[in-house]
């Protein structure tokens, strides 16, 4: 009676189990594109002349995400000896309708901090002239000034700071960190 | 009647353990020989009294505790009674030359049946192996598997701060390291570094390392060895038991409680059960100097099991759950080239956290599912036939540090969510000996998908896995000598689908989805001999192929995982080449044991393992993000080779003073840039004296010990050149521990207590396979209180 049990159709049933769990679940499906729940694509940086004229916006761009295809890069172009008013923007193009994470940058500024730092120094001043609920500077707000004409870069970093916010750029880690070529003429 | 109901019982359990009873009959000179071991100190028990009924044969142990009887064939009750000690008896059906060993427990400790180590699932004999049982398990109780696993020599971890320890077995660890949970290979997502097995260490009575390619009978992914996580067998006795474990740690207020309730029923003595049940929970780890923030972590675990056992067949289920939270030092997540040369720099954490129990993100947050059946059905001219059918389930969401008012901030939402599901079937069939032939031929298939949940990242792109494999294990023993080959044929089917995104240039994104198939069949062959120069004295040696075809993440992994940007080597390959391709190794090791003499006992394992094709990362040329610079850890293919030797020796320098020591070194090369290797563990040496005091056993308090332990890792030197690791290898370190353990017998319960001290000279230290090394120092001094209660509510089992 046991050996009966020996049968290969026996170990073959057994065998063919998987296969029963397989035709219930859906093997076929394919990834869907919904996005990476805290993606950035996107940094904008809008300067207006303090007395008067068009603004100039740049934009660094890598609408597929890390990897792939390389970013696309503007270049400031800025009149040299001039000041302006700045306005930091942080986008999600991925989604629809395009997100703005700026804002939640905004509501949480006592966690974030925006560092500037043109290169060669002398290019440009940036001051934050925005303040969290602490007191701290955040830097979506910005005065630039600039130095006489000129070739450089300028990096702009988003420092995301959940723990120990103290005004310096040292806690916490880059939520976006971009270099604009920078041209004063 | 009592004695004949407990040696049914135990012939029960042996039929699930004892594969190989054979049939064969050879007349009255058949050896039936053994060794008497107390339990907890593995010392032979000497002139311990062996009786075999029917013929009241009786003899006394020798000076070793070994004991030798002939036997004509036919089944005996044997039984072995030794002052201070609980008697074992069993039965044992003798066909051909017999070794059964004894391992007697102090009287209080009442009857549990034979002890046949290691033969429910058998390890391949001609391989090194060692085993975690008994005190030697007991003193790792509360650690991760991982962590425990390294008291073997020749085992070690890669480990991602105080709570994630992944195997590392001859310097090969994750995909090619199988670790089997109660006779099922664990599948999840493996693949990770900083992927811990999600497994409960408190399941286990007994965790056994095979070191080396163990392919033949575990597939493919044994390319460096196997874990075999082998729970108590089920109660055989009448009654209701239970074990409780409780585990504190001084470092990091760690707190664990473990424990199982077993039962058989007297009316049903073929049913057989048990639940399990874990909780654990930690808090933030303490270096030397500082408290590392958000290291804490918690488990929650259970496991049933039941059975139903007769002599020719038996059914066992089994399901288990293990949910796991796990802090990760926030500090150790830093994201772009920048932030981590400045962490680098920096050489510790900003913050100094206050202790706490408190898991902020980042965390891992993990649950994995096992549910089993196997039965098995035997019979006298038809051999023994196994069949396990098993389902596992393993979620693992990563939280990242995000901003609370982000939509999945609200929500809170993890950044990476993988689910795997995976059903393996596997049929061994163990035929009856034939002439001085034993052997197992398998069958084995594996259904697999993978998935990562909307709205998180795609790491590991959707993939659908199928593996069938065919196996034929033979042995052949002549006298002293036993030979056995294997061969195995493997069949993998992997289809990923992954998402591509684009955009074209009017700034609109298009999505696309790549589909890929890859099939290989990979062979896998084993040939080995164990040879018995002398009853003291065993020479083992073994080579192996084995071919493993590539995993998802080898091909497809792509992004940001814990704070580093990962590529497969199928992304970033260049146009025209062709896809990765399996990788083979040819493996060979030596092994010499002495076993059973008074003084001298140890094995060294010398090993070499040459891997073509192996798939491993290389840091690339750093890649722009909008989060700054990466610097992208790709895999890539070269030939490599792995040599080592691990040795551990026990001196017995009097009575009762036992000094071992061990030691490991592994040299792993990149053959075709003739270079080192990276992360290959550093030469690790330890030394202990133990002193135990047996004492009277009707005493309050008994089996007293002290130990003192060094030990000491070499800097790894062999690295490869500074471009392919952020940060030097660190200093060797030598670390001192002690432990302190007694009996206290409560009423009839014997407590086992013990108090370990780690690390007690508070020595600063980072050790090069710590992903943490470049952010932070590791553990401080940590003292842990360890409580073992076993507990015994059955009225009928018999104490002697």
């Amino acid at each position: 009676m046991k050996t009966t049990l020996f049968r290969p159709s026996f170990a073959a049933a057994l065998l063919a189990l998987p296969l029963l769990f397989a035709s219930c679940k859906k093997d076929k499906d394919d990834p869907k594109p919904e996005d990476d729940n805290e993606l950035i694509t996107t940094v904008r940086y809008t300067l207006t002349p303090a007395n008067g004229g068009s603004a100039v916006t740049v934009e660094w761009k890598d609408l597929d995400g890390d990897g792939g295809t390389a970013p696309t890069i503007g270049t400031l172009r800025l009149a040299p000896n001039t000041t302006y008013t700045g306005a930091v923007t942080f986008l999600d193009e991925t989604k629809n309708p395009v997100e703005n994470t700026t804002d939640e940058v905004r509501e949480e500024s006592d966690e974030h901090l925006l560092v500037f730092t043109p290169n060669p120094a002398s290019l440009m001043t940036i001051t934050r002239t925005d303040k969290d609920k602490n007191g701290l500077e955040v830097g979506l707000a910005t005065r630039v000034q600039t130095g006489a004409a000129a070739s450089g870069t300028l990096k702009i970093q988003l420092r995301h700071q959940p723990d120990g916010k103290d005004g310096s750029a040292t806690p916490g880690s880059d939520d976006a960190n971009v270099t604009f070529p920078v041209v004063l003429q | 009647m009592l004695f004949r109901f407990v040696a049914v019982l135990l012939l029960a359990g042996l039929c699930l353990g004892f594969a190989q009873v054979g049939a064969a009959q050879n007349g009255c000179s058949l050896s039936l020989a053994g060794r008497v071991t107390d339990h907890e100190s593995r010392q032979g028990l000497v002139g311990a009294t062996v009786v075999l009924r029917p013929g009241e044969q009786a003899t006394q142990t020798d000076a070793d505790g070994n004991f030798h009887f002939h036997v004509c064939a036919g089944t005996y009750q044997m039984e072995v009674r030794f002052i201070g000690y609980a008697t074992e008896r069993t039965e044992v059906r003798v066909g051909a030359a017999v070794i059964r060993n004894f391992q007697l427990h102090p009287d209080a400790v009442t009857l549990r049946g034979a002890t046949v180590r290691g033969e429910r699932v058998q390890a391949p004999l001609a391989q090194a192996s060692s085993t975690l049982t008994g005190q030697a398990l007991q003193q790792t109780r509360g650690q991760a598997l991982g962590e425990a696993l390294q008291k073997l020599p020749g085992v070690t971890a890669i480990q991602t701060g105080p709570s994630i320890f992944k195997p590392m077995i001859h310097g090969l660890h994750s995909n090619r390291v199988a670790i089997m949970n109660n006779g099922v290979r664990q599948e999840g997502q493996q693949w990770g570094q900083e992927h811990g097995p999600e497994i409960d260490p408190f399941v286990a009575s007994e965790l056994t390392v095979v070191k080396g390619a163990a392919s033949i009978r575990y597939g493919t992914d044994a390319v460096g060895g196997v874990v075999l996580v082998q729970p108590k067998a089920l109660r055989d006795s009448a009654g209701v038991g239970a074990d409780v474990n409780v585990v504190g740690m001084s470092n990091n207020g760690l707190g664990a409680v473990s424990a199982a309730v077993d039962g058989n029923l007297a009316r049903l003595p073929a049913l057989s059960w048990r639940l399990q049940g874990t909780l654990k929970q930690a808090g933030n780890t303490r270096t030397p100097d500082y408290r590392l923030d958000n290291t804490g972590f918690q488990e929650r675990n259970f496991s049933a099991a039941v059975g139903w056992r007769k002599d020719n067949y038996g059914v066992e289920a089994f399901f288990s759950q293990f949910n796991s939270r796990l802090g990760i030092l926030s500090a150790a997540i830093v994201g772009n080239r920048t932030d981590l040369e400045a962490a680098i720099a920096r050489g510790r954490p900003t913050t100094d956290a206050a202790f706490s129990y408190q898991i902020d993100r980042p965390y891992q947050q993990l649950q994995h599912n096992l549910a089993k059946v196997t039965g098995f059905l035997k019979s006298a001219n038809g051999g023994r036939f196994t069949a396990t059918i098993a389902n596992q389930q393993d979620f693992r969401d990563e939280y990242d540090v995000i901003r609370a008012s982000s939509d999945a901030g609200r929500r809170n939402l993890p950044q990476l969510s993988y689910q795997n599901y995976t059903t393996t079937t596997d049929l061994v069939w163990d035929h009856p000996a034939a002439g001085q032939f034993r052997g197992s031929v398998g069958l084995s298939g594996t259904y697999q998908y993978n998935r990562y949940a909307g709205g998180t990242r795609q790491f590991i792109p959707f993939y659908t896995n199928w593996t069938g494999g065919a196996f034929v294990l033979e042995r052949w023993q002549h006298k002293r000598l036993l030979l056995e080959a294997g061969l195995r044929l493997d069949r993998r089917d992997l289809s990923t689908r992954r998402l591509t995104r684009g955009y074209v240039t009017d700034s609109s994104s298009y999505y696309g989805v790549e589909r890929n198939r890859f099939q290989f069949w990979t062979p896998s062959a084993s040939v080995g001999a164990v040879y018995d120069a002398n009853p003291h004295f065993t020479l083992r040696a073994d080579a192996g192929l084995v071919q493993r075809a590539p995993a998802a993440n080898e091909r497809y992994s792509q992004g940001v995982h814990s704070g580093i940007y990962e590529e497969g080597y199928d992304i970033s390959r260049p146009a025209g080449s062709p896809p990765l391709q399996p990788e083979t190794a040819y493996n060979l090791g030596i092994t010499t044991t002495l076993h059973d003499n008074p003084r001298l006992n140890g094995e060294v394992t010398v090993y070499q393992n040459f891997i073509n094709g192996y798939i491993y990362q290389v840091i690339g040329e750093p890649i722009t993000t909008i989060q700054g610079t990466f610097l992208p850890w790709r895999f890539q293919q070269t030939d490599a080779v792995f040599r080592g030797v691990d040795a551990t020796l026990d001196y017995q320098l009097a009575a009762n003073w036992l000094l071992n020591g061990k030691a490991a070194l592994i040299r792993a090369r990149n053959r075709t840039l003739n270079s080192y290797l990276i992360y290959v563990p550093a030469d690790r040496f330890e030394l202990s004296l133990r002193r135990e005091w047996a004492g009277q056993s009707t005493a309050r308090t008994g089996h007293y010990f002290a130990l003192l332990r060094g030990t000491a890792v070499r800097r790894q030197t062999r690295v490869p050149s500074n471009e392919y690791d952020p940060q030097p290898a660190p200093d060797g370190y030598a670390l001192l521990g002690a432990e302190i353990g007694a009996t206290v017998r409560l009423g009839n319960t014997p407590v086992e207590v013990s108090l370990t001290g780690a690390n007690l000279l508070n020595e600063r230290y980072r050790d090069y396979l710590n992903r943490f090394r470049y952010f932070a120092n590791d553990m401080g001094r940590n003292v842990i209180l360890r409580l073992h209660i076993p507990l015994n509510f059955s009225s009928t089992a018999s104490t002697n």
